[in-house]
């Protein structure tokens, strides 16, 4: 990364191995093609190289036209030498040896060996190179430095100094991928120190990602210091459904209990990186709340109500008898039962969801969304314009010359997909351009910000149109002026944003949170025009967990698995909660979600739960919302089963059961699916692969149980409009 | 003054001469000559006693030419490094696309060095000149003096001169008509030795903590991407100064003076100090000897010659034996195993308990350290605590042999130059003092024992 690397290749000689290798590589990766290692500490492949440590030193010399080799008289930093032609490079020599025995000595006297008792003990780097390449005693008999050991950066974050080498990563990381620049070093020499400016809180939305490039163990999780020996833990792949990003982690677990969160390699998503609400927001899996067994309410809510008594208790019960008590309620009930769900369910559970609705329920008063708007599908982009809501993945944000990051803030609805906008400035200059209603992390490498007012961000979309393309009908009113008047975005910066974003390449990224502002669907309608007159590429992706997978598998209204229309739309989730609040509805049932989280207007949510006669909450956790519940039933959260996941870009992830989940609790897909028997003798799906079977049979894109895709980077379900046709946009620039 | 132990004064010309055949010089002040003369650091003064004729010389030629008159010169870097200063001023690209940069170092940080801070104290033209000349030989359009923060007076020197160039057309736009835009800033710096470092330099210069960079094969050359990754000439405080006196005699002549050298050309200042009757700047030609330039400091005080450190406390020590056999040149004090460095000429007499005195050196190398790189950073200090154990009493036999290999473990190993300017002084008062520190480890004390050394001792 230090040097440009090219496509050109250069030859160079590697321990006498002749091999060719792009030009401008560094020596660090050279070695690798040969299956050759050089130790290392402060070099990490993504961040820029800084020759800090000294430890990855290796002998260095170059073919002269005789044949011979001329050595450089002093040894090189392999992390930071780029690849020329002729290079030749020593990784074995006595030389060598000796510098990695001397660095490693050097890092060692300081080093307070508390092996032992340290979290990274067993996964050290440190320990790693010492055994491979370290002296095998000590010189050093001065006293050693001695420094705060459990200093807390933040309340994730706990510093050991003693245990640090100095090696910058930490550093580097907040400069150059997280961006919020959170730490330096203070002090010089020896007495250098990784601090945060001033001994302020360490404020990052990534701080968690430190304690894992931490080649030591100086950087600690607060949570999960001192809990166990790495050794004693299991790892297993997971995916993180605490946002929609769908970032790879290795789940670590002991006794089927969680342990921690770390990131796992998955180019196309995450790179290696989690962002803090992944890192540290699984600790839920262990809480003392977690729904371990059916719960029946005792009496019947309305009995105890009437005679202003308080509810009665809950009792234990079989999954057998809470569907006894739930079947007849469901029962082909038609418009008078609603089913609200949560973004946590795999894509089979949403499948067999949706089924279970439609099929035995009759009903289509289903949704997963909890946005302001809840936009009816004519009017969605990809059946108003027949435009693809979702052009492009995650990874390719990286080759756009200039993004548009529209409404909301970018690093809390889509963190990953913050990083790779910051990627993209940071690594290939790409202009950014951010547009919201506030402050947010994007400003500090935007090119430029504009802020509108709330509730003007359509205005301000259109003011974009017209400067990029001006030719579309109905957009001559939005001039800058107009805009200014609008939206409080001054005329002149406005006009420097849309220079900025005029290039081939542009991208638009804009999230689901649009759907809670005043004009957001107007506003996506006007950016799906934008990015389609001037040949950009646009994308809006969800927000919250499997979302995607709940809108592609049909937990909607208006619309089945695979977009096709539904004949009699049933209630959306504010007329499910109204009906309900008006006593329209017999039965509820909320499926992994809490409405008074989710939806806003608490006085709506508690009328609805109060006034509607059953209320089944089917989730991992106790809610609120169980107060009202007439049956309770368990659900295994993510890791705890197989199943599938669709995030933001539209990407299929397999998970498979890390660890048991507690008690009684069931997966939702077996819920539903021994459900639908009870109500409707039928062949059963056995497993999660049958019923991802019946989705790609019926929904075009989704891979099958078998798809090699799900074993690597998950599959990417493609577009689904292909004829764009924006001749609709004209009346919705006419009514902003 | 007097020597308070009436020792006798120690005299250049000892019998150890006899039969050399020594080329004997004086004193030959080039840059220094009219630096006594408040004057000449007013723009009247200095143009009236020939100032800015180097720069009209440049002006009347093409880039070129510039440039191959300091190559003809032979002028080579006087910070400490002696490269060949036309090589840098020729690496900047011909091609112009954007801001050159002139960057003076003028952190003067190196114990024993107080050159650069008399040059821009009394010759401030001298080196707005011979920047200026280097901006017409690179196409440079800004320039910054980088002013070690302590030197006051010399940036109080500095502004006034500057001020005064830009009000007289010497600095600015159009300068002296000629079409050459240049602009001066002056820069003070926080107190870092490692802030001298060129291209830590930079990175204080540009706002970030002043740490070294990536240098050449690992990173672009600074003529190609130094500050603010633009093209960058950077030179100390005396190699600019000396390009007037270069443009107006011109290469060739300059080229005579210090002939007698294998490759050392021109005039250097040393800053002499220690033990000496007359400490203070003298400049000399290459090719002297150091037991002359001892002379012209009026010969030791208070004792015998005993050692010399003649560049600044980062090169290597050497005995007085040496110091006979020592001619002045780049090459010539490799021959003693020393170097010319900065020209921070330190000269011990035999009251100097060497063990004491490199622990005080080295106590300096382990603050200023920047602590990028592990080999500086963990070995200075260990280095550090070594010889306090020593200093203090406490040395263990093998103490000597276990900082050879420190060094070793440092020197070539480190990030930038500091490490092994930590770790040549070392070495170097180890190999050449032995006894002494044998002495010290096994008795627990020094094994001079002169009252004097008592009352110079540091610690
Ligand atoms: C640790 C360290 C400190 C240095 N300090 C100075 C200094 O104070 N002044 C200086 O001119 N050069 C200093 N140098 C040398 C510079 O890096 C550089 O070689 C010099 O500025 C080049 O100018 P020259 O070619 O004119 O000598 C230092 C080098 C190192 C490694
Ligand atoms: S805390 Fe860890 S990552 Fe940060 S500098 Fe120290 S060793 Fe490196
Ligand atoms: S040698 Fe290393 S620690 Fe020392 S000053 Fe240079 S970079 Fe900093
Ligand atoms: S890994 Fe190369 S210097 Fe640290």
């Amino acid at each position: 990364m230090a040097a440009v690397i090219g496509t050109d290749l250069v030859t160079i000689t590697i321990n006498d191995v002749d091999i060719q290798v792009p030009k401008g590589e560094l020596i660090v990766e050279s070695v690798k093609r040969l299956g050759l290692e050089i130790p290392i500490f402060c070099y990490h492949p993504r961040m820029k190289p800084v020759g800090m440590c000294r430890m990855c030193l290796v002998e260095v010399g170059f073919k002269q036209p005789d044949g011979s080799v001329r050595k450089m008289p002093k040894p090189q930093a392999g992390c930071t030498l780029p690849a020329s032609d002729g290079m030749v490079v020593f990784t074995d020599t006595e030389m060598v040896h000796k510098d990695r025995k001397g660095v490693l000595e050097f890092l060692l006297i300081n080093h307070p060996l508390d092996c032992p008792i340290c979290d990274r003990g067993g996964e050290c780097p440190l320990q790693n190179n010492t055994v491979f390449y370290g002296p095998s005693t000590s010189r050093y008999i001065e006293i050693k430095r001695h420094l705060p050991k459990a200093f807390p950066l933040s309340k994730y974050v706990t510093l050991d100094l003693e245990r640090c080498i100095q090696c910058g990563r930490c550093v580097r990381f907040t400069e150059e991928i997280s961006g919020d620049s959170q730490l330096a070093f203070r002090f010089r020499g020896a007495q250098m120190q990784p601090s945060t400016f001033q001994l302020l809180d360490f404020e990052s939305k990534f701080s968690g990602n430190v304690i894992e490039i931490c080649p030591v163990g100086a950087l600690t999780s607060a949570k999960y210091r001192f809990r166990a020996r790495p050794w004693d833990l299991e790892t297993k792949p997971s995916i993180c459904l605490e946002c929609s990003n769908g970032c790879n982690v290795w789940f670590d677990h002991r006794a089927s209990k969680f342990v921690r969160i770390n990131g796992r390699t998955n180019e196309a998503v995450n790179e290696e990186w989690t962002c803090d609400q992944g890192k540290f927001g699984h600790d839920w899996y262990n809480d003392p709340r977690r729904l371990i067994q059916p719960l029946i309410r005792a009496e019947a809510p309305e009995l105890t109500e009437s005679a202003g008594e308080a509810p009665q208790a809950f009792r234990p019960a079989r999954w057998a008898d809470a569907y006894d008590v739930i079947a007849p309620r469901f029962q082909s009930q038609g418009s008078r039962v609603g089913v609200l769900a949560g973004s946590k369910i795999s894509n089979e559970g949403y499948f067999l969801l949706q089924k279970l609705v439609r099929e035995q329920m009759k009903s289509n008063n289903l949704d997963h969304r909890w946005t302001n708007h809840l936009t009816p599908r004519e009017a969605r982009l990809e059946h108003k314009f027949g435009v693809n809501p979702r052009q492009f993945e995650i990874a390719e944000i990286e080759s756009f010359s200039s993004i548009l990051v529209f409404g909301g803030s970018l690093a809390d609805d889509l963190p990953i997909v913050f990083l790779r906008v910051r990627k993209a400035w940071f690594q290939n200059g790409c202009k950014v351009v951010v547009a919201s209603s506030q402050a947010t992390d994007v400003d500090s490498f935007a090119h430029l910000s504009l802020i509108y007012r709330p509730g003007s961000e359509a205005a301000l979309a259109a003011g974009l149109l017209h400067l990029l393309a001006p030719q579309t009908p109905g957009v001559a009113r939005w001039t800058p002026e107009a805009i200014q008047e609008a939206t409080g975005v001054p005329a002149a910066k406005l006009r420097e944003a849309a220079e900025a974003l005029r290039s081939p390449g542009m991208g638009i990224v804009t999230s689901h949170e649009m759907l809670n502002k005043p004009k957001g669907p107007d506003a996506l309608e006007v950016l799906a025009g934008l990015a389609h007159q001037v040949g950009g590429r646009f994308s809006v992706f969800s927000c919250a967990g499997n979302d995607q997978g709940a809108a592609d598998l049909g937990v909607l209204p208006d619309t089945v698995p695979g977009g096709a229309r539904v004949e009699s739309p049933g209630l959306d989730t504010r007329a499910i909660l109204g009906a309900a609040a008006e006593g329209q509805l017999d039965a509820l049932w909320l499926a992994g979600c809490n409405p008074f989280e989710l939806w806003p207007d608490r006085d709506l949510v508690t009328r609805a739960l109060e006034n509607v006669p059953f209320l089944v909450v089917q989730d991992s956790l106790e809610t609120e919302a169980m107060a009202y519940a007439s049956v309770v039933l368990p659900m295994e959260a993510p890791a705890e089963q197989d199943g599938t996941y669709t995030n933001c870009e539209g990407r299929v992830q397999r998970l498979r059961k890390v660890i048991e989940a507690p008690g009684d609790a069931k997966e939702a897909w077996r819920t539903y699916q021994e459900l639908s028997l009870r109500l409707h003798p039928q062949a059963p799906l056995f497993n999660p692969s049958e019923v991802l079977g019946e989705i790609s049979a019926q929904v075009p894109g989704y891979p099958g149980p078998n798809h090699e895709g799900l074993l690597g980077e998950g599959v990417v379900v493609p577009e689904l409009g292909s004829n764009p046709d924006f001749s609709g946009l004209e009346s919705t620039l006419g009514r902003l | 003054m007097r020597n308070p132990h009436g020792a006798e004064l120690f005299c250049a010309r000892t019998p150890a001469w006899a039969g050399r055949i020594v080329l004997k010089m004086a004193e030959l002040k080039l840059l220094l000559e009219h630096a006594h003369e408040s004057e000449f650091a007013t723009l009247r003064g200095y143009v009236a006693r020939g100032g800015y004729e180097g720069l009209k010389a440049a002006l009347g030629m093409d880039r070129q030419g510039v440039i191959d008159q300091i190559k003809a010169s032979g002028l080579r870097g006087r910070g400490g490094a002696g490269f060949p200063t036309w090589i840098k001023w020729n690496g900047i690209p011909k091609e112009k696309n954007g801001t050159h940069y002139i960057l003076c170092n003028a952190d003067e940080g190196e114990p024993g060095t107080f050159k650069d801070k008399q040059l821009m104290e009394q010759t401030p033209f001298e080196l707005i000149e011979g920047m200026t000349i280097a901006a017409v030989a690179t196409q440079g359009d800004v320039g910054y003096i980088y002013i070690r923060g302590e030197f006051l007076d010399a940036a109080k020197a500095m502004r006034r001169a500057i001020d005064e160039a830009y009000r007289d057309g010497y600095l600015g736009q159009n300068i002296l008509g000629s079409g050459l835009n240049f602009d001066l800033h002056l820069h003070l710096g926080a107190g870092s030795y490692e802030c001298g470092e060129e291209s830590a330099l930079m990175s204080s210069l540009m706002g970030e903590r002043g740490m070294p960079r990536l240098k050449f094969p690992h990173a672009p050359l600074p003529t190609i991407a130094g500050l603010f990754d633009r093209p960058t000439v950077i030179n100390n405080v005396e190699t600019y100064c000396c390009a007037p006196y270069i443009l107006k005699n011109g290469g060739e002549w300059y080229a005579t003076l210090g002939a007698a050298t294998k490759n050392s050309r021109g005039t250097k200042i040393f800053s002499v100090s220690g033990h000496v009757n007359r400490p203070g700047n003298i400049e000399i030609e290459f090719g002297t000897s150091l037991m002359e330039l001892l002379e012209m400091s009026g010969g030791m005080q208070g004792g015998r010659l005993k050692a010399c450190v003649p560049g600044g406390s980062s090169v290597p020590i050497i005995n007085a034996e040496a110091c006979e056999k020592a001619i002045i040149g780049y090459e010539e004090m490799g021959d003693v195993k020393t170097m010319v460095g900065s020209g921070g000429c330190m000269f011990l007499n035999d009251h100097t308990c060497i063990v004491k005195f490199i622990w005080r050196t080295a106590l300096f190398y382990a603050r200023e350290s920047c602590g990028k790189c592990t080999p500086c950073r963990e070995g200075t200090k260990w280095m550090l605590q070594i010889l306090t154990r020593i200093v203090d009493g406490k040395g263990q036999p093998g103490d000597d042999q276990l900082l050879l290999e420190i060094c070793k473990q440092i020197d070539g190993r480190s990030f930038c130059g500091l490490g092994d300017a930590a770790a040549w002084p070392v070495e170097a008062a180890i190999r050449v003092f032995p006894e002494e520190f044998d002495f010290y480890i096994k008795n627990g004390r020094s094994m001079v024992e002169t009252p004097l050394m008592a009352t110079m001792s540091p610690r």
